[in-house]
């Protein structure tokens, strides 16, 4: 039985496979549209043939799927999303609107020349119904079910695609939005329609709606697209089961996802930072920055001491998504990021992508306008007959054109000269970006490894790296599959929450055992659901306290087994103690109140070898492919090219070189030298102008 | 301009590591703190200054509590001198004695010390849920003096070299309603004092103390050479700007003026008020300090908004702020001060804005709507106990500035943001009111080529006991925001208290009862628009009326835009007319 991970990126679908014996093969395959489901199945078909099985063969042997989606994301950005409506409590129309009074929430608030925000939903499609329900779940007015059927029948003559139902304080009871989602379904038939309870049960009305809109905004797309992949891989022979990877690090079932498709934002980056966290650490690294860089995205994560940070604080956009997620910045830029001229006459790269379909100039696929890919290819940093293992050919000529006419020309460069701007304005934007996560909180970015993956990030990262002054670089060998390998090196698992408000001083432990002791066998269930033996599940238990009156939470670990008194008495310790670690000070002489109780619930990693290759010595010459012209630093270099495959382990070698790998290339500039390690992941190191060494 | 031989990279990393120890100290307030104006709402600031009392970092806060604060470490600094060490922390929220804004805002101070050397101090300043006086909270509008409005801290000692002096906390938290919570919201905002410490120490441990306050010596000359390039881009000349409040609280439904008269000359701003009112009797006046902080607000939004997240001492040399001894824009002791940061503080912002749009038409913004807050103190029927409560629900949305409408739902002109709404849950959890109502209402925005944000319709029910209202942090029934370069103004605000059918109106500055089970209601103007409404795109007019932000007549009547809401049409034709 064989485990497989896909990873469906805005241009590449990436494919990983830990087969019986335990090793790690990856593949990849250009992401189709509209239907991303078509190049889901190009990346199993490839893995199929290199097993040399057939499709129903490989996929039947397959005991668990998990699958990362960047659909969800992209559709909010994008803003391709549908035409949502939302039905809400009489007299809070706005609230989504409102909001909590921001003016512009990434500019500082001595810049006002910023645009108003635009929401998701339209004021007229924002309607509202007789209801309320107070603070503690009580109902104060009986929801009219003759104003539900009004707002339907209005929002089908608008035609809305997707339905949002947020009703006030919805998570203390949940009977009025259940109803009116009901009712409502009735009337507009298969529109997709959410609730805000199911979608985040938790106060505050204005973070629980707008997570909910985005939700509905993005439903109908990402659900179409799951079903229809589901129906593919079970009508291919899938026997086993498919999971999905959530924002938060953890993964679900296709039927857990859709009615909450919001989970599903940042499903692929999120897995990322575990990836890089196990391969920096390997390397001896322990504050890193994980950089992914596909066809038309980067991703960075900040890993400091080794901890991987979530955020229930993150907007996407200009949308507030307050579930729990990997703290992950996405920017646009990527190896299909187009390069342009702007009014100023000034040189642009992207945020406009090439995507895969027409793709890069260089594609020969129709495409004209030059891309980060063609830039690369005109300065010999990629092969044009081993791109993907020569699965896509290059077109040398088609690069070289689109950077001629499109940058060279207008701005009166050489066709070589055009292309190191192109390269050089894309580190710039994207070292931008990392300070973004690092320098502009603080952290000094000279003390951090930069772990770079994604089919494009191993050609650029020395670049940014220089720019930075970074001095270490880790380019793992699965580079090319890097968010697909976080899945693996990542706890499965899930999160159970129960709210229950108690005075520490006259807390009832009957009522803490009990709301343990659900979780855990609901876990047990959800372990039967995931095909695991209950008994191989780690449960850990968390409760979050906060000293009365305050409105935020410490989540101090509880212990397992049968709680007794004095276990209690000593969570109420830890909390003063972690609240001083986090806070510097505590308040013994305040009362203590428990607000929610979690377990997590995760299963054992399957074991896994990445291949190791044998000792070689520092001499990489075996290894030597071929000699190919490459610019650096505006001069054209006969450059050593090494093949990936035949390095070993203790190999050096000194830039300017080319490592050629099936799935990616090595960019190694001048003043970068190479070591390759036992598992033939690639440490890169600069030469800072002002180091000693 | 300077010699001083500092590598890139450290420079940018020490400047954002300052401006992100500011804001980690905010998330210290807001995550430990138990008021919910300050944690929810945010009416709390953070900062770093230098031991030469200038300014490092100012991020996001309101504009009083921190812009115009190196007086009061200078004031420190001064009554101090020697006797300040490692450890000692320093409360005061005294306008008289230590350049406070009012006496609800109590700061504390804190020394940083490197190697035996004065550094920094560090500062947070927090709107407290009580400081005495004569009604819970502050903003009560009828003081008869400073000594009627609370507990007056001169900046004194509350930690002595590391050690909490409980005599002083007991007196302090001795002269509060409701002191425990007082007690937690002082332990976070020092917590976050001790944070910054830990943090600047580590900071200046790894680059060292030479290299640390070069780049605080770089970042300051950099900004000030910004500025006054951005100065020097005005047109000379001098511009004229005002606007009023709706009375002093004492004397009912007399304005009170402020003009502003703002002079460019070459690469220097002044601001000069010397044509306001005279201070008042009433709670409206403003200290130096606070006239200060709100008129350098106002100058640094006409300036490259790509400077706005970095403004620093640099940035401030450039300015200079007129306001004579004895108007409300310097007001002596024992003038009261209770209700600056809404009124006059709001309208020294408005008249700096109104002025130096005037100078710069194609940057020119619009005033806010005005604050609808309020004060009321009462007794939980859930719990048997007090509570004292405030709001910023209740306020109308953003003026609009050239180029673009104002934010819908942005509140608070002198918080440009920085203070926060709450939220209707979190309200009903937590205090026995229910709201009724809280959205926008048409044609309740100042009209213009760009419009301001809409107004609100606020109502909440009682559902505890009969309460008296101190609406002394409300403005804007007789006065208006101002509109910018033809824009309008944003309109009028009305208030009232409902009981059944019967409804009574209310008024700003007053006291006000609102008995068990009625409703207290507000109608909140929004904010002032900038240009000619007649130019507005007609498109965006259609917009509005779709979305019912206007309505049809004030689409004809204002923008000069006929439509047909059956068909969501404009009829161009008729639309050409009534534009020509």
């Amino acid at each position: 039985m064989s485990r497989i991970c896909i990873d469906v990126g805005g241009t590449f679908t990436d494919c990983l496979v830990l087969d019986s014996d335990g090793n790690l093969h990856q593949f990849k395959a250009p992401t189709t549209y509209p239907d991303p489901s078509v190049g889901f199945m190009n990346a199993v078909e490839k893995a199929a043939t290199a097993y040399q099985q057939s499709l129903e063969e490989f996929l039947g042997d397959v005991e668990l799927l998990i699958h990362g989606t960047t659909l969800a994301t992209n559709t909010l950005i994008n803003q391709n999303g549908a035409k949502t409506g939302m039905i809400t409590t009489k007299g809070f129309r706005d609230i989504l609107e409102i909001r909590r009074g921001y003016k512009n929430v990434r500019e500082s608030m001595y810049n006002v020349f910023v645009p108003p925000y635009d929401p998701l939903i339209p004021r007229f499609l924002r309607t509202e119904v007789e209801e309320r329900v107070l603070f503690n779940g009580e109902v104060h007015t009986e929801l009219n079910e003759g104003d539900v059927k009004a707002a339907a029948l209005r929002l089908k003559d608008e035609g809305v695609e997707s339905l949002v139902v947020c009703f006030l304080h919805s998570y203390a009871n949940s009977d009025h939005e259940k109803r009116a989602a009901e009712i409502a379904q009735e009337i507009l038939d298969d529109v997709y329609v959410a609730t805000s309870h199911e979608i985040l049960p938790v106060w505050r009305e204005w973070e629980r709606f707008s997570t909910a809109a985005v939700s509905a905004y993005i439903g109908p797309a990402v659900k179409r697209y799951l079903r229809a992949l589901e129906t593919r891989i079970n009508e291919a022979g899938f026997k086993g089961k498919l999971l999905l990877m959530l924002s938060d690090g953890l993964v679900e079932t296709i039927d857990y996802c859709i009615p909450r498709v919001v989970y599903l934002i940042n499903s692929g980056p999120a897995a990322a930072p575990t990836g890089a966290r196990s391969l920096g650490q390997e390397a001896g690294f322990d504050n890193l920055i994980s950089f992914d860089m596909g066809g038309t995205s980067i991703d960075i994560g900040h890993i400091q001491k080794g901890e991987v940070p979530t955020t229930s604080d993150a907007w996407v956009q200009d949308e507030r998504v307050a579930i729990k997620m990997v703290d992950v910045h996405t920017a646009g830029a990527g190896g299909g990021s187009i390069a342009w001229i702007d009014s100023l006459g000034l040189l642009r790269v992207g945020p406009q992508s090439a995507g895969s379909e027409p793709g890069p100039a260089c594609y020969d696929k129709g495409g004209v306008e030059p891309t980060v890919t063609d830039a690369d290819l005109v300065l010999g940093y990629v092969p044009a007959d081993f791109f993907l293992g020569g699965e896509i050919p290059l077109n040398a000529e088609r690069a070289e054109e689109a950077v001629a006419t499109r940058i060279a020309e207008p701005l009166g460069m050489s066709t070589p000269e055009a292309a190191q701007a192109i390269l050089t304005t894309v580190a710039a934007f994207m070292a931008d970006q990392i300070t973004e996560v690092s320098t502009r909180r603080g952290y000094d970015l000279r003390d951090m490894a930069i772990v770079a993956g994604g089919g494009a990030g191993p050609v650029h990262v020395p670049f940014i790296a220089e720019q930075l002054a970074i001095p270490n670089v880790v380019i793992p060998s699965v580079a090319a599959t890097y968010s697909a390998f976080g899945m693996f090196a990542m706890d499965i698992g899930r999160n159970y929450a129960r709210s229950h408000i108690m005075r520490a001083e006259n807390i009832d432990l009957d009522i803490v055992r009990r709301l343990y002791k659900e979780m855990e066998s609901e876990a047990s269930g959800g372990f039967a659901e995931l095909q695991v033996a209950a008994k191989d599940g780690v449960y850990s238990r968390t409760a979050e306290l906060r000293y009365i009156g305050q409105f935020h939470e410490v989540e101090v670990d509880v212990p397992s087994g049968s709680l007794t008194t004095k276990n209690l008495e000593e969570v109420v310790e830890n909390f003063h103690q972690r609240h001083e670690a986090l806070y510097t000070f505590n308040m013994r002489w305040r009362g203590v109140e428990f607000l929610n109780f979690r377990v997590r619930a995760t299963m054992p990693k399957a074991p896994f070898n990445l291949s190791s290759v044998a000792e070689g010595g520092p001499d990489a010459s075996a290894a030597l492919k071929r000699q190919r012209q490459c610019w650096f630093g505006g001069k054209q270099v006969d450059t050593p090219i090494y093949d990936g495959q035949k390095l070993l382990s203790g190999n050096q070698i000194v830039g300017p070189a080319i490592i050629e790998e099936t799935t990616t290339t090595v960019v190694i500039p001048p003043r970068f030298s190479c070591t390759v390690d036992h598992r033939r992941n690639y440490l890169l190191t600069q030469k800072l102008p002002n180091s000693k060494t | 301009m300077s010699a001083r031989n500092i590598d890139p990279i450290t420079l940018s990393t020490t400047w954002h590591a300052f401006q992100s120890i500011a804001k980690e100290m905010r998330h210290v307030i807001d995550r430990t703190a138990q008021s919910y104006l300050i944690a929810q709402l945010h009416d709390m600031a953070a900062g770093i200054w230098d031991a030469r009392a200038r300014t490092v970092a100012v991020p996001e806060g309101p504009t009083s509590m921190f812009l115009s604060q190196h007086f009061s470490v200078e004031y420190i600094l001064d009554k101090f001198g020697d006797d300040l060490h490692p450890g000692d922390v320093i409360v005061t929220n005294d306008p008289y004695h230590g350049q406070c804004n009012h006496l609800p805002d109590w700061g504390f101070f804190r020394p940083i010390f490197y190697k035996g050397e004065l550094i920094f101090v560090a500062l947070t300043r927090g709107h407290q849920m009580d400081t005495g006086g004569s009604f819970p909270g502050g903003y009560f509008p009828n003081g008869y003096d400073i000594h009627a409005e609370g507990l007056i801290i001169p900046p004194i000692k509350c930690f002595d070299r590391g050690k909490e002096r409980a005599d002083i906390f007991e007196l302090l938290w001795g002269n509060v309603r409701w002191p425990e919570g007082v007690r937690i919201d002082n332990y976070a905002l020092m917590a976050a004092l001790q944070v910054c410490e830990n943090r600047i120490l580590a900071m200046l441990e790894k680059y060292g103390r030479d290299v640390i306050l070069d780049c605080v010596d770089e970042m300051q000359d950099r900004m000030e050479r910004s500025v006054r390039d951005g100065i020097s881009k005005m047109p000379d000349g001098t511009y004229y700007g005002e606007s009023a409040t709706d009375d002093d609280g004492t004397t009912l439904d007399e304005q009170v003026w402020v003009r502003c008269e703002a002079t460019i000359k070459g690469d220097e701003l002044i601001l000069d008020f010397s044509k306001s009112d005279k201070q008042r009797k009433g709670f409206v006046n403003c200290v130096y300090a606070s006239t200060y902080s709100r008129a350098v607000a106002g100058s640094f939004l006409f300036f490259d908004p790509a400077l706005a997240p970095f403004h620093n001492a640099g940035s401030m040399r450039p300015i200079t702020l007129i306001a004579p001894e004895g108007s409300v824009c310097n007001a002596q002791y024992p003038a009261t001060v209770g209700g600056s940061p809404v009124n006059v503080g709001t309208q020294v912002l408005e008249a700096t804005v109104s002025a130096l749009s005037k100078a710069m038409p194609e940057k020119a913004i619009a005033s806010w709507g005005r604050r609808r807050g309020h004060y009321l103190a009462g007794t939980d029927p859930r719990t048997g106990e007090g509570y004292v409560q405030t709001t910023t629900d209740a306020d109308g949305g953003s003026g609009a500035v050239w180029g673009f409408d104002g934010a819908e739902g942005a509140m608070g002109m002198s918080g440009l943001g920085s203070i926060q709404r709450g939220s209707v849950e979190e309200v009903e959890t937590r205090y026995p009111w229910r709201t009724v109502r809280y959205h926008f209402v048409p044609d309740l925005s100042g009209a213009g080529r760009w419009r301001g944000g809409s107004g609100m319709l606020w109502e909440v029910e009682n559902r505890g006991s009969d309460v008296s209202v101190a609406t002394g942090s409300s403005d804007g029934d007789l006065t208006q925001p101002p509109g910018a370069a033809g824009g309008e103004p944003g309109p009028l605000c009305k208030m009232y208290v409902r009981h059944g059918e019967e409804v009574t109106p209310a008024r700003t500055h007053r006291m006000v009862e609102v008995k068990t089970d009625e409703i207290l209601g507000k109608l909140s103007g929004g904010g002032g628009g900038v240009g000619d409404p007649a130019e507005r795109d007609p498109e965006k007019v259609l917009t509005d009326v779709v979305n019912e932000y206007i309505t049809v007549e004030m689409a004809r009547e204002t923008y000069r835009v006929v439509i047909d809401l059956e068909t969501r049409s404009i009829d161009w034709e008729q639309t050409q007319a009534l534009r020509q």
